[in-house]
C-alpha cells in the first residue's frame, strides 16, 4: 500500500483522541547542530480543521490493526474498517518532512494492540528511539502508552517522550467491565503509577535524564455511558492529586461506522464537553474543589458556566470590593480572568481602581456587574435574587452547530 | 507643530522622542509622519538639535513596551508611543498599564504584535527546494508570507532553532530574512530575486499535508467559527491546506455528519479482525 494511502487510513483511525498539545515541554533547540526540533514550552496550533481543533502535532496510529474490542472505538477488533500499517520509518519520514514544512511541532503516535501490550509498546518506542536518536529530532513527541505493558517499556518510553498518556476512557469500572472488556481500571491506574514514579524520581534534579517533561495527561469519552458530570470531574480531581496528571482530557463520544448496539448512536452535546473543560480548568487554575461545583451528583448546568453557576450559588461571597479583596477571591468573580487579576492588583498598587478601568481591562462587565464594588460603583441594594440574575445572563441555547443534531 | 519622519524605524523614533522629551515639548505639538499624506495642520517646525535640559528618568520596562508596541502598524503608530512616553516622565505611570485608557490601547498594541509573531511561528509553510535548485540557490526551504505587523526581523530566530543547520528564507510583501545555517540576513525591502523563488516554488510534496489534513478533521464536529477565529482567513491562501477548509465545510453540511469518518476511508474495503489474527 502506498503511504499516502496508509497516513489517510491512520490518521482517520487517530482522529478520535482529543489531545493534540505540544505545551509544557523544556527549552530545546537546534541552532547550529545537526538534526531538527525545538520546544519551548509554548505549543503552537500550526492549523485548524473545520471541527475547530488545532492542529499542533500529527496524530496517528502506528497500525489499526487491534485485538481489543471496545464497543466505543472505531478500530475495534469486529469493525469493518480498512486497516494500514505504518512501519517505524515511515512515520518518522512523515514527521520529519511536516516538521521541515512548518506543519507541525511534533508526533503523536498511538496504536491498536497487535501481538501483545510489551510488542505494542516496543514499536512505540522504536519510533520514537529513531527519531531522538537516529535523527536527532528535538520537537515534541507524545506516545501513548499501553496500560499492560511491562512496566521497563513505560519508563523506556518516558525518557524518549515530552509526554505519555494513558487513556481512562470510560470512568468507572462497570462500564469498562461493559464496554471495553479487555481494559482494567487497575491496570490504567498502574501505568499512570508508574509514569507518576518517573517523574518524581528525576522530580528536583536537574542534572538528571529527563522523564515525560510535559507531564501525563488521559481522555475520558464523555456520553458513550451513563457517567454524570459530578463522577467525571471528581474522577479527574482524583488523578490530578494522585498521579499529577498534567490534563485530562474530554472526549463527547463521537459515533462511529457501524455503530454497535451497545454505545449511543447520537452524540452528546458538544455543550456539554465544553462545560467540562470550563469546569476542569476551575480545577487547575482557579483552585476550586470538584465538589464546590458539583455538591450532588448530576450534570454541570448548559446554560451558564460553572464559574458563574458558582457565584450564583454563594451569593454571600459578595459583591467583592476589587480594591481590596484578595486575588484569589477576585479570580472567582464572573466575567474577570486569571490575567484581568493580575492586572487589577497592578492598577490598584498605584491608585483606586474605578468601575471604568474594569471596561479598560475588557473584563465581561455584564456578568461582573452583580458582584462587584468599586471605588465609584456598588450593586443596588440586595439588586437581584439569584433566579433573576440567571435568567438574565443565561447564554442563548441550541447555537448553530447543535442545531445540527436535530 | 512639529512634524517628523522615523522612517518606522524605533531607534530613530526613540532619538527624537529623547530630544523632544528632554525640550518638554507637549505631544500636541508633535506629530509623526506616516504615509504619503502629511498632517494638513503641521506647519513644519525643526527638531530642535541638541538635547534639552529636562532629564527625563523612565522605567526600563517601559522601553521595551514601547518597542514592542512599536511593530503594530496602524493609525497613530509613533504619535501614542510619545504620548505613553511623556506621561510617564512626568510622574504618571499608570500610562503603562492596562487599566488606563491610553495603556489600554498601548497593551492592545503589544498582544497584536505578540500574536502576529505567533501567527508567523504558526502559519508559515515552508516549501523544500528539489536537491539540484538547492544545491544552486544554496537555499533548502522558502516560504511567502503576509504578517500584518512588523514581527518579521524580531520573530524569526524560532526558526533556526526549529530548523537547525537547514537554509531558509522567508519572503514578505515588505521584508525579507534568509538564515545560511549559522547567520541571518534581514533585509528591510525583500530583494525580489528572494520574492520569486518563494512565490514560485512548485511543491508535489504538499499533497501528503493535504491527506493528513482531510484525515484528522471530524466532520461530525463541524464548527467553522471556531477555525475563523484562530485561522484568520487573511492567511488561508499561503496555506496548502487552506484550498481544502471551503471542500470540508460543505462536505460536512452536506450531511456527512453522522459519524465522523472521512468520506475516502468509508469507501473502501474494510477488515473484521479474528483473535489469532494478524
Amino acid at each position: 500500500m502506498q503511504l499516502i494511502a496508509k497516513l489517510g487510513i491512520l490518521a482517520d483511525a487517530a482522529k478520535y483522541d482529543a489531545s493534540c498539545a505540544s505545551s509544557g515541554a523544556p527549552k530545546r533547540s537546534s541552532r547550529g547542530s545537526e538534526g531538527l526540533g525545538a520546544t519551548d514550552g509554548m505549543g503552537i496550533c500550526h492549523s485548524y480543521t473545520p471541527d475547530g481543533r488545532c492542529v499542533s502535532l500529527l496524530k496517528v496510529l502506528l497500525t489499526n490493526f487491534c485485538l481489543y474490542d471496545c464497543q466505543y472505538c472505531v478500530n475495534r477488533r469486529s469493525s469493518n474498517v480498512p486497516r494500514a500499517r505504518f512501519t517505524p520509518e515511515e512515520v518518522v519520514r512523515l514527521t520529519l518532512d511536516f516538521y521541515r514544512r512548518n506543519c507541525i511541532s511534533g508526533l503523536f503516535l498511538s496504536s491498536g494492540i497487535i501481538r501483545s501490550a510489551d510488542y505494542t509498546m516496543e514499536q512505540l518506542i522504536r519510533v520514537a528511539r529513531l527519531l531522538r536518536e537516529t535523527h536527532n529530532f528535538r520537537g515534541y513527541i507524545h506516545l501513548k502508552t499501553i496500560p499492560d505493558a511491562d512496566p521497563l517499556l513505560i519508563e523506556e518510553a518516558g525518557r524518549l517522550a515530552d509526554r505519555l498518556s494513558v487513556n481512562i476512557e470510560l470512568p468507572t469500572d462497570a462500564s469498562l467491565k461493559r464496554l471495553a472488556p479487555e481494559k482494567h481500571a487497575h491496570t490504567i491506574r498502574q501505568a499512570m503509577a508508574v509514569i507518576h514514579q518517573g517523574q518524581q524520581a528525576v522530580a528536583g534534579e536537574p542534572k538528571a535524564p529527563r522523564f515525560t517533561p510535559a507531564g501525563q495527561s488521559t481522555q475520558v469519552i464523555v456520553g458513550a455511558d451513563a457517567t454524570d458530570d459530578s463522577t467525571l470531574l471528581r474522577n479527574a480531581e482524583s488523578l490530578y492529586r494522585g498521579y499529577g496528571l498534567k490534563r485530562v482530557y474530554y472526549s463527547a463520544f463521537s459515533p462511529i461506522p457501524d455503530s454497535p448496539g451497545s454505545v449511543p448512536l447520537a452524540a452528546p452535546p458538544l455543550l456539554r464537553e465544553h462545560r467540562l473543560y470550563q469546569a476542569d480548568f476551575l480545577l487547575r487554575g482557579y483552585g476550586y474543589q470538584a465538589g464546590e461545583l458539583l455538591g450532588e451528583a448530576g450534570n454541570l448546568a448548559l446554560d451558564i458556566d460553572p464559574k458563574l453557576a458558582w457565584a450564583l450559588a454563594n451569593r454571600e461571597v459578595f459583591p467583592l470590593d476589587v480594591n481590596r479583596a484578595e486575588p484569589a477571591l477576585l479570580a472567582r468573580i464572573p466575567g474577570i480572568g486569571l490575567r484581568s487579576v493580575q492586572r487589577l492588583v497592578a492598577l490598584r498598587r498605584e491608585r483606586r481602581v474605578r468601575y471604568d478601568d474594569l471596561i479598560q481591562l475588557r473584563c465581561v462587565l455584564d456578568k461582573a456587574r452583580p458582584f462587584i464594588i468599586t471605588s465609584d460603583y456598588r450593586p443596588a441594594q440586595g439588586e437581584l435574587r439569584s433566579g433573576l440574575l440567571r435568567a438574565r445572563l443565561r447564554e442563548p441555547q441550541a447555537p448553530v452547530q447543535m442545531g445540527l443534531w436535530g | 507643530m512639529i512634524a517628523l519622519e522615523c522612517d518606522d524605524l524605533f531607534a530613530t523614533w526613540r532619538d527624537q522622542a529623547r530630544t523632544l522629551l528632554g525640550h518638554g515639548i507637549d505631544p500636541a505639538q508633535v506629530s509623526w509622519v506616516q504615509g504619503p499624506i502629511d498632517d494638513l495642520l503641521a506647519v513644519p517646525t525643526a527638531l530642535p538639535d541638541a538635547p534639552g535640559p529636562f532629564r527625563a528618568k523612565v522605567p526600563a520596562a517601559l522601553l521595551s513596551l514601547l518597542e514592542q508596541a512599536a511593530r503594530y502598524r496602524g493609525e497613530q503608530r509613533w504619535n501614542l508611543l510619545y504620548e505613553v512616553l511623556w506621561r510617564v516622565a512626568h510622574g504618571d505611570r499608570t500610562a503603562m498599564l492596562a487599566g488606563d485608557r491610553l495603556g489600554s490601547e498601548l497593551h492592545r498594541r503589544i498582544k497584536q504584535v505578540s500574536r502576529e509573531a505567533h501567527h508567523l511561528h504558526a502559519f508559515v509553510r515552508f516549501v523544500p527546494l528539489p536537491d539540484a535548485l538547492a544545491e544552486q540557490l544554496q537555499l533548502d526551504l522558502v516560504a511567502y508570507h503576509e504578517p500584518a505587523h512588523d514581527i518579521l526581523h524580531s520573530a524569526s530566530g524560532h526558526f533556526a532553532d526549529r530548523l537547525g543547520r537547514q537554509r531558509w528564507l522567508i519572503a514578505t510583501p515588505q521584508d525579507g530574512i534568509r538564515f545560511d545555517g549559522q547567520a541571518f540576513d534581514y533585509q528591510r525591502n525583500c530583494p525580489q530575486n528572494w520574492r520569486k523563488w518563494a512565490r514560485n516554488a512548485d511543491d508535489p510534496g504538499a499533497e501528503l499535508w493535504r491527506t493528513y489534513y482531510r484525515h484528522t478533521f471530524n466532520p461530525a464536529r463541524l464548527n467553522p467559527d471556531a477555525l475563523r477565529l484562530h485561522m484568520p482567513g487573511r492567511f488561508w491562501r499561503h496555506l496548502p491546506e487552506g484550498m481544502l477548509i471551503p471542500q470540508l465545510e460543505g462536505l460536512a453540511r452536506q450531511g456527512k455528519q453522522r459519524d465522523g469518518q472521512a468520506v475516502e476511508v468509508a469507501g473502501q474495503r474494510g477488515k473484521q479482525i479474528t483473535r489469532s489474527a494478524p
